[in-house]
């Protein structure tokens, strides 16, 4: 997924198989809190934050690492979770309202989930097939639900018009329902639930982890506004929810744990604040004049060196791998950088060492990647080959080899050549923030050292990604991030470089080599043999970095902070936060 | 007089539809489309058409200013079938990114903004006059220094330095807030001491920089009206010092510190981003900055907009209508 404000949109990721990774490549370099001491109950933990909201507590519209993990662990029950643990196990699926983690039959084009009995909303009503039923079928009324992500849509058999969209129209219009009613089922004694999927989809158990698979009662549902107060199904209710103000969540008397073997609610209460000062928090935590608090915001730059670099912080700070590779898009399509020696000059020009440097170094930001599947899906994850492994890459870029590379692009591509050393320029999209004018410094020395003339596109930060996504506004490099939705890369590869992907900026389409590619992708996400699928995600992700698709990436790091009185501090892999479930207070 | 109240009604009327459409027709020309930044990461042609049209942008911006305007007398309705949502008149719009009528959404800020206005007007009107007073009571001694270095303090810092020093170095420093609790709102009446500790920095932070001109002002006119002819005249007819400041000068020289006055309150009626966004108070400040830099939520921004212009308009209509009260020859111009 993209990297939309890395500071809160945290996006998911799993780790299957990692933990060996991890540990064995010291990817963890830092401390965790111990979750040894016995948990306690009671109290208020409070998290603080500078979004004036969620993103979206809507379950449909739910699309965020950090707000899927809260929201999964306090309000929404789904299908299936993450099971609530540190380390590898805590990336692996339990069953949450059903009673296994799904059936697959039909070569994994239908799939079905039994809910367990005892299971009620918040209002003491049963939870039944119904429900989630109409849960899922919302997210097809794409004038209301106008985000979150659309694995329903994608996945489930339901005819599409010319133009690819849905002939169902959710529930409000009911334009379809009948077609919507054949692609999921419900079992007559309302408990068993039945996807019929246009393809074979052999994680789609993963995809059901989203909430946007999980129910919603149509009684209480508010369309719009229901993103303000969702009815709960987990072990807290909302007893206020103020855009720019705070979340107070309450126990749930309606749930119990009897029906519940994922969830254990430390807290009586969770209070999360909205919209304090960077300054605020960072002096909060810093003082730890807050102490059963969490900072769901990591802190600011300079404070998080000072952090980090004090022992007395050390019980109340962790320094993990997050879930974002950060990368550079090459856009590949006609007019910009469609020429191979041309992308190769570029990716040995790429100072990344020197970005790396300024965004907080090695310790505080990351190390330069090989591919764009990070090494914590392990399973989908190999060692490329070439690229930064290739002995003409230099971390401060290599400015003479990328003039070979140009010199020889000025035989094989003499339009590009002429394009990105003349006036027109080789332009780079940046978010118009302070640290990329910076980088756009270090980006020109780099690149026009080696034979570039370098060119910037700063666009508002707000505007970075709706723009860039546009082909017709994006230039010849783009800054993005990206991060599995699960543990598979049948959620990277496929909306990193395919054309409909929704997250194609190396905008390869127009290539020679996607035909092939394509056909690639395509026989890799309809193979249900695990081991045979990650394989081919192996040499696909080495197809990408030898047709040189973006520039030397970043595997991503993340520090998180908390206060003296909160246990149980530990990341969650797979939802690249904080382990909600097993926070306490002391 | 009727006529000129008339006029002035007018022209005030004018001056807000004016506000409105250039708030249009700017929002319509900036290269930004609200239609492809709100629906997130699965943004396909078709899906960013639904949302424009959800959002009322796929119509001309006239008649998008129509709806607004029809909206404000007879309510507006969005979205259709069941979810369909209504915004009772009078309707600013609805915001789809806080999920409420922007009616109600002002009506929670407003008290916020009133607040925080008030409290600061009592307190730069009583710091400013009686420093400007004293300034000029005691011309070239030691209170006139004070104030003189006060002035200075006051208006080169800054709000979003004087507001954060007093937040870091003061509130947080001496733990008088819980900054948890800081920017809830608390009814005065229910909660008065934990309305009291909500505003009062911010109503210090903000009172500091309008105190510091207000000094000056109070200090030069108290000077200029006791040279004046009638206040030489007072001190001829053996009236004590206290008296002729308290009856002669302070009624002469406070008139136009007054008007200005009543126009800064009204500006700040608007909002004041700055103060709201340190000390996390939810007001139309906060509310505005969140709909133009986050969201570009065109219903928020045109109302909160309007709302600014017109507490600025009204108080001058307040202020041209008491003029006209008191001079009739404002009336003939």
């Amino acid at each position: 997924m993209s990297e939309k404000n890395m500071a809160n949109v945290r996006r998911r990721l799993i780790a299957t198989a990692a933990a060996a990774a991890l540990v064995a490549g010291g990817l963890l370099v830092g401390g965790a809190s111990g979750a040894s001491a016995k948990p306690t109950t009671g109290g208020t933990l409070y998290m603080i934050t500078h979004a004036g909201q969620f993103a979206h507590a809507d379950p449909q519209r739910n699309y965020t690492g950090q707000d899927i993990a809260f929201f999964n662990t306090y309000l929404y029950r789904n299908l299936v979770v993450y099971k609530p643990a540190a380390g590898p196990s805590g990336s692996g699926l339990v069953a949450d309202l059903a009673t296994n983690t799904g059936v697959p039959s039909n070569s994994a084009k239908t799939w079905k989930f039994t809910l367990r009995p005892g299971v009620k909303w918040e209002d003491g009503t049963a939870i039944t097939c119904a429900d989630v039923k109409y849960g899922v079928s919302r997210t097809f009324a794409t004038d209301v639900i106008t985000d979150g992500p659309a694995y329903a849509l994608s996945m489930l058999a339901i005819p599409q018009d010319a133009k690819g969209n849905s002939l169902y129209a959710g529930p409000y219009k009911k334009t379809g329902q009948k077609l919507f009613d054949k692609a999921v089922t419900c079992s007559k004694d309302n408990r068993t639930i039945t996807f019929n999927l246009s393809h074979s989809v052999a994680d789609f158990n993963y995809a059901t982890s989203y909430p946007a698979f999980g129910p919603v009662k149509a009684s209480k549902d508010t369309g719009d506004k229901y993103d303000l107060h969702p009815l709960s199904s987990g072990p807290y209710k909302i007893a206020k929810y103020t855009i720019n103000g705070e979340m107070d969540l309450v126990r749930n008397a309606n749930w119990s744990k009897a029906s519940d073997s994922v969830r254990t609610p430390y807290p009586d209460n969770v209070t999360v604040r909205f919209g304090l000062d960077s300054n605020v928090i960072d002096q909060i935590m810093l003082s730890d004049s807050i102490p059963n608090t969490v900072n769901l915001d990591g802190l600011q730059p300079v404070n998080n060196r000072a952090f980090f670099a004090d022992d007395k912080y050390s019980a109340r700070r962790m320094n993990v791998y997050d879930p974002y590779v950060r990368y550079y898009g090459l856009n590949s399509s006609a007019g910009h950088l469609d020429c191979l020696a041309v992308r190769k000059a570029v990716f040995y020009a790429w100072p990344i060492q020197s970005l790396i440097d300024l965004a907080g170094g090695t310790v505080f930001y990351g190390d330069v990647g090989d591919s764009p599947i990070k090494p914590v899906l392990g399973l989908d994850y190999a060692k490329t080959t070439g690229n930064v492994h290739d002995s003409n890459f230099k971390t401060a870029g290599n400015p003479a080899y990328a003039k070979s590379l140009l010199a020889q692009a000025k035989t094989d591509c003499p339009a590009t050549y002429a394009k990105v050393t003349g006036d027109a320029g080789i332009s780079i999209d940046l978010p118009n923030t302070s640290t990329q004018q910076k980088a756009s410094v270090l980006l020109k020395a780099g690149l026009d050292a080696a034979g570039f003339n370098t060119k910037f596109n700063f666009i508002p930060s707000g505007q970075y990604y709706p723009t860039v996504q546009d082909i017709t506004k994006q230039g010849d490099v783009t800054r993005a991030g990206w991060g599995a939705d699960w543990a598979n890369a049948s959620t990277v590869i496929p909306p990193l470089f395919l054309k409909d992907g929704g997250f194609d900026l190396s905008g390869n389409w127009g290539d020679a080599v996607y035909p092939a590619f394509k056909a690639k992708v395509d026989a890799a996400s309809a193979e249900t043999n695990r081991p045979k699928q990650a394989a081919a995600w192996k040499s696909l992700a080495q197809f990408a970095m030898d047709q040189f698709w973006i520039t030397p990436p970043i595997f991503g790091k993340a520090q998180l902070d908390w206060g003296s009185k909160v246990g149980g501090v530990a990341f969650w892999d797979p939802q690249g936060t904080f382990l909600f479930p097993a926070l306490y207070v002391k | 007089m009727l006529k000129f109240v008339s006029r002035r009604l007018a022209y005030t009327f004018a001056v807000l539809v004016l506000v409105s459409i250039v708030v249009f027709i700017i929002f319509n020309y900036l290269p930004i489309d609200p239609a492809r930044l709100t629906c997130g990461k699965s943004c396909f042609p078709a899906l960013i058409e639904a949302n424009r049209h959800r959002l009322g942008l796929d119509v001309p911006w006239w008649e998008q200013w129509w709806r607004f305007i029809h909206g404000l007398f007879a309510g507006r309705s969005y979205a259709e079938g069941s979810a369909a949502i209504v915004c009772g008149a009078p309707s600013f719009g609805y915001s789809f990114n806080q999920h409420s009528c922007v009616t109600s959404l002002i009506g929670q800020a407003f008290p916020v903004t009133f607040s925080l206005a008030i409290g600061s007007f009592i307190l730069w009107m009583i710091m400013g006059i009686s420093l400007g007073v004293l300034a000029a009571r005691f011309k070239g001694r030691m209170p006139d220094r004070i104030a003189t270095v006060f002035v200075l303090v006051g208006t080169s810092l800054p709000t979003f330095i004087s507001g954060l020093l007093i937040l870091l170095f003061v509130v947080l420093k001496f733990n008088l807030i819980n900054p948890i609790e800081m920017g809830q709102w608390m009814s005065p009446f229910s909660n008065p001491w934990g309305y009291f500790k909500e505003f009062i920095f911010p109503c210090i932070t903000l009172a500091l920089a309008y105190a510091a001109t207000y000094t000056r002002f109070t200090r030069s006119n108290v000077i200029e009206t006791s040279s004046e002819d009638f206040i030489r005249t007072a001190k001829a007819k053996g009236l004590s010092s206290g008296v002729i400041l308290r009856k002669h000068t302070l009624r002469a020289a406070l008139s136009p510190i007054l008007t200005i006055a009543g126009l800064d309150f009204a500006g700040l009626l608007g909002g004041a981003i700055i103060t709201e966004q340190i000390f996390n108070l939810p007001g139309l400040g906060r509310l505005s900055i969140k709909a133009v830099l986050t969201d570009y939520d065109l219903p928020v921004i045109l109302s909160t907009t309007l709302l600014a212009a017109a507490f600025v308009v009204i108080a001058n209509l307040v202020v041209d209508i008491a003029y006209a009260f008191i001079d009739p020859r404002v009336r003939v111009a």
